[in-house]
């Protein structure tokens, strides 16, 4: 159980911020009000079988660290600009790597019509934009059949301009859309890139455009929302693999079409949501001269119910199911996911809360899924249950 | 029966709460916004921001009081959340870029005073308020 001294900066950082901040910090250029908010936390880790999530969780883990900072401004009625840095240190994931999370202009000219350009966050599903944003959910980690945190920068953001806005349905309730094109980010950081280590490969050049919409209805029963998400993205991949003598390889794909539905029911203390995600991708690759292909399709989806059983405390339970479609091994354990958490979370101030949240995952899914479990970090093997617990603060102002 | 006192009691405390968390508060506006009238569903979606201006086209922004049974019962009836969940909400919209925290005031004086020299603000108060300088908007 290594805990390091960014970790222990980090962590008085975290201690000492929410006396000192517990209210945004607001300042004024030329007359301009700006909005400063940030966000941080801590988690702690301990599985009983497989290394989890990159970090070494079978001798307890302190390597789940991540924050960001937010600057935004209103500056005439109809215009704002903003931008978000955002940093993560999750055992191999992100290490320390500061990123542009956002930024852009947003031209609001009607309620029903409006644009963003710049780096946007994409939206998908139920989360995808508010992801790292842990305070915002119920969970320490969130379901990762759908939000895999090694995988956020594949679909997080894109550079592209958006067009927004919320059409009202008078009794019928309001429509909320966002239609986005824009080229595709990525994290040479993130699990893809060590996923495909893992196999041999190491990507030199990584590319693509994206393009989608998501719509999400709130119904006219109180608290109901339904959506669903449409993305399809394109891929462009140079690399050299090192079972072929390091041979030059090319990745491409004519599409990778993801599709969410998903509701979202709060009512009361309760609170229900559950999404179902399809990730359609077939490979075109090149190797020494000869061309195949490989399915890399896989599917996801969760369900979830929380409980306030006091105004600080939220109890919830859900369950996440990963499928592969083609694994690259007949091994049972190693074409699904499943996992079922149970958590408490307990808001200690309005700005801070600790959770304690425990893991019950049978299989690994496919070894090149990167969905958690890697070779690298498990050079012994995978077995095929997992269970962790995961204890995790967080702090925003 | 010897439990009858207190189930009078424990219910006239509870009529008492209910009728303080139904409709003790006013809705109060800058002089700039030209409606006199909101529906409910306009409301909820100022203060959702997903309205910024109204059907007479006055840009209006919402504030809010931080705590207290005003804001809860205002919360809980015209945006049909709880003050927790209305406190995610707005936070999934700054982190996000989409919005901005909306401002707010700890008590019913700073919120009319600030709502008097804001162009397009629109807050409540509990209805006792006085409310100088600002109009008070009717719910229909």
């Amino acid at each position: 159980m290594i805990f390091g001294i960014k970790n222990a900066v980090f962590l008085a950082a975290l201690y000492v911020a929410p006396a000192a901040l517990n209210a945004q910090v607001d300042f004024k250029l030329f007359d301009r009000t700006f909005q400063v908010h940030g966000f941080a936390s801590q988690g702690f880790a301990y599985s009983g079988q497989n290394n989890y999530l990159t970090m070494k969780t079978s001798t307890g883990s302190f390597a789940m660290t991540d924050g960001g900072v937010t600057v935004s401004s209103q500056l005439t009625d109809k215009f704002r600009v903003g931008a978000q840095i955002y940093d993560r240190n999750v055992g191999e994931l992100g290490k320390w790597r500061p990123q542009l999370d956002w930024a852009y202009g947003d031209y609001k000219f009607k309620d029903w019509f409006g644009v963003r350009a710049g780096k946007v966050k994409t939206a998908l599903g139920l989360f995808n934009d508010t992801q790292d944003m842990e305070f915002l959910h119920t969970w320490a980690v969130l379901p990762q059949a759908v939000y895999p945190v090694d995988l956020r920068a594949n679909v997080i953001a894109h550079t592209g301009a958006d067009m927004y806005g919320t059409v009202s349905l008078h009794k019928l309730g309001a429509l909320n859309y966002t239609a986005y094109v824009g080229t595709r980010t990525n994290d040479p950081r993130g699990g893809y890139y060590l996923a495909t280590a893992d196999a041999g490969l190491a990507i030199k050049e990584f590319s693509g455009i994206v393009g989608g919409w998501d719509a999400r209805w709130n119904t006219p029963i109180e608290g109901l929302m339904i959506g669903g998400s449409w993305l399809n993205q394109t891929e462009n991949i140079n690399g050299t693999i090192a079972p072929y003598g390091n041979a030059p390889i090319q990745i491409s794909d004519d599409f990778e079409q993801t599709t969410a539905v998903y509701a979202d029911y709060m009512r009361g203390k309760w609170h229900f949501n559950g999404e179902f995600r399809r990730n359609k991708n077939v490979l075109d690759i090149s190797l020494l001269g000869a061309r195949s292909q490989a399915d890399a399709g896989d599917k996801g989806w969760f369900v979830s119910a929380a409980y306030h059983v006091t105004k600080k405390l939220e109890m919830g339970v859900y369950n996440s199911r990963y499928y592969v479609n083609v694994p690259t091994t007949p091994i049972p354990a190693g074409d699904h996911i499943f996992d079922q958490a149970v958590t408490a979370r307990y808001d200690i101030t309005r700005f801070w809360n600790v959770k304690v949240e425990g893991h019950f995952i049978d299989g690994y899914g496919d070894l090149y899924s990167a969905h958690g479990f890697y070779l690298g970090s498990n050079p012994q093997g995978l077995k095929p249950t997992t269970n962790m617990l995961v204890i995790r603060t967080g702090f925003n102002f | 029966m010897k439990h009858l006192p207190c189930l009078a009691v424990a219910a006239a405390c509870l009529s008492l709460s209910l009728n303080v968390s139904a409709a003790d508060f006013k809705l109060i506006a800058n002089s700039s916004v030209g409606a006199s009238t909101i529906s409910g569903d306009e409301l909820k979606s100022v203060f959702l921001i997903t309205k910024t201006s109204l059907g007479d086209g006055s840009h209006v922004e919402p504030v809010l009081l931080k705590s207290g049974a005003t804001h809860e019962a205002f919360v809980k009836q015209y945006l049909g959340k709880s003050d927790s969940a209305l406190q995610t909400y707005y936070r999934g919209l700054v982190f996000t870029g989409k919005g901005s925290m909306p401002k707010e005031l700890s008590t019913d004086a700073e919120v009319v005073a600030y709502v008097a020299k804001t162009k397009g603000a629109i807050g409540y108060v509990s209805s006792g308020t006085a409310a100088g300088g600002v109009k008070t908007i009717e719910v229909n």
